[in-house]
């Protein structure tokens, strides 16, 4: 399968009180037009990756109203929600409907705008893509739920807080090098674990920013691509999908490894290449444990290993494989239902050589993105590569 | 969480006594919410059972930015509470220092207050505290 990426585009990650929901989707839509060089006219299907707009921001018909803006009417329309892996959910969609045969040119957009509410009432709302009404009858929040993974984590592989620390402080270093992340410093492991508590073991610095962005991508068939040699040949060559469990309560590590490690190894069949050949990843970290869990899961390491790498290097610009150049969720923060189209942007414009100096690898043809969703619910998996002259 | 007062006569008066659902086909208990299927075997057979209200804190977590519903609580501590009926329940700790919370200790059931609703309603519930006569 190969699906072309025609054009990619997306605005700035961090809190944009100047800008509504529309206006970022507006900016990254016709970004991603603009680089495609096409004309919202050709767009046949649009796919809007939103969370919580009723929430958030007390509109609904997200996919709807962004066609009237970025011009796409009469092309299809529709908003995807999969709690935070909607974004990636939204590219799924975007590829089936290429592969399907019945369109040539989509678009996919991830938007989600944050930061219109106090921290209280986004949170209340984040809070109502798990089990709200049940579960979190309890007094559990999403951050405390991962708490407990990570505190569960600690305890079967016998980690200490230091040792995941290592995960917060890579990132940080990636992320004060993307001048689209939201937060840009570098911290150490004493500052990590010097930073305020938020839901015990996770602290401050180990936890994602609440964030306004979209992203967006045009995506095409793969002759429409080739007939255009002068684009990057950047083409989605895997998408593949699973749900997992809905409850923090009774979600095992087992489970977590699961749900990255079974589409995953879909996915690998799917583009006919090994978790070995991947040069650039992009791994959900909305919180610190999710990126070991990942590395795990997507075969980078062993189970209880994948803390490891951001400690010896090996998941670092110039390791084995190289995790969250961008800085991650933790850094470039968890706008819902953009960051599943972020991850995969990222991973584009690394195989393009177009990432922003200090985080582009090198020469890197082969990126994966992991995004999930719900406590451990959305599991989705897209395979990218470059493939000039083929 | 914000309910309607409807749904709140719904989630409310079910959540004063401390029950589980066992799975007629293996046997097995679930948290409560699982109304529908054993989330283990399938079997779409479960019946409420009641739970004695003892167990074992076997995680927790210290939640210092609540939802609405719990603000003036933090920093509270949520545990994950293995019932002596071998069933996972998570559920607050109240009435001990945080630092003296830990893995393994004995704990009991006691009826508190869990929260409020946006529409001033309160909710009761079970919360947990170390058992006096674990010691």
């Amino acid at each position: 399968m190969r699906v072309g990426v025609l054009g990619i585009g997306k605005t700035p990650h961090k809190i944009q009180h100047s800008k509504s929901l529309r206006d970022l989707i507006v900016e990254a839509g016709r970004g991603a037009i603009a680089d495609a060089g096409v004309s919202p006219s050709d767009i046949q299907m649009l796919y809007v990756g939103n969370v919580g707009s009723v929430g958030f921001n007390y509109e609904n018909s997200t996919g709807l109203m962004a066609a009237h803006h970025l011009g796409v009417v009469p092309a299809g329309a529709v908003r995807v929600e999969a709690a935070c892996g909607t974004g990636a959910w939204a590219l799924h969609l975007g590829v089936v409907a290429i592969t399907s045969g019945l369109y040539d040119t989509v678009m996919v957009v991830g938007a989600e705008k944050m930061n219109d509410l106090a921290t209280v009432e986004a949170t209340s709302i984040i809070a109502q893509a798990a089990d709200s009404k049940e579960e979190y009858f309890s007094g559990l929040t999403f951050p405390s739920g991962v708490a407990l993974t990570a505190r569960k984590y600690m305890q079967v592989y016998g980690l200490t807080e230091e040792d995941l620390a290592h995960t917060s402080v890579k990132n940080h270093h990636y992320g004060a090098r993307n001048p689209y992340a939201h937060l840009r410093f570098e911290c150490t492991v004493e500052e990590v674990m010097k930073s305020a508590k938020v839901a015990d073991p996770l602290k401050l610095f180990e936890v994602c920013p609440m964030t306004d962005a979209s992203s967006a991508l045009v995506l095409c068939r793969e002759e429409i691509l080739r007939d255009h040699p002068d684009k990057p040949q950047v083409y989605v060559t895997a998408s593949q999908m699973a749900t997992g469990t809905w409850y923090a309560s009774t979600d095992t590590l087992d489970d977590a490894y699961r749900l990255f490690n079974e589409p995953a190894t879909r996915a690998y069949a799917m583009a006919g290449v090994a978790a070995d050949d991947i040069d650039v990843a992009e791994i959900y970290n909305s919180f610190a444990i999710q990126e070991p869990l990942g590395i795990e899961g997507l075969g980078f390491a062993e189970p209880g290993e994948g803390w490891k790498g951001a400690a010896d290097g090996s998941t670092w610009i110039d390791g084995r494989v190289a995790v969250n150049l961008s800085g991650g969720l933790l850094c470039k923060g968890h706008p819902l239902g953009a960051t599943g189209a972020t991850q995969a942007v990222d991973i584009i414009e690394q195989l393009r050589g177009t990432a922003p100096e200090g985080i582009q690898a090198q020469d890197p043809e082969i990126g994966i993105t992991a995004c999930r969703g719900g406590p451990g619910a959305v599991g989705a998996i897209h395979i990218y590569q470059r493939l000039e002259g083929e | 969480m914000t309910v309607s007062a409807i749904e709140f006569s719904r989630l409310g008066p079910p959540k004063l006594r401390l029950y589980g659902m066992r799975c007629s086909g293996c046997g097995d208990i679930s948290p409560w919410w699982e109304k529908f299927h054993c989330y283990k075997c399938g079997n779409d057979k479960l019946t409420e059972v009641f739970l004695d209200g003892r167990g074992t804190l076997t995680n927790y977590t210290v939640v210092y930015y609540p939802p609405r519903d719990f603000l003036g609580q933090e920093p509270y501590v949520v545990g994950h509470i293995t019932m002596d009926e071998d069933v996972l329940m998570p559920a607050p700790v109240v009435d001990t220092a945080l630092e003296d919370v830990q893995v393994g200790t004995r704990v009991k059931a006691t009826l508190r207050r869990m929260k409020l609703g946006h529409e001033g309603d309160i909710y009761y519930s079970q919360k947990f505290v170390v058992d006096p006569d674990a010691a």
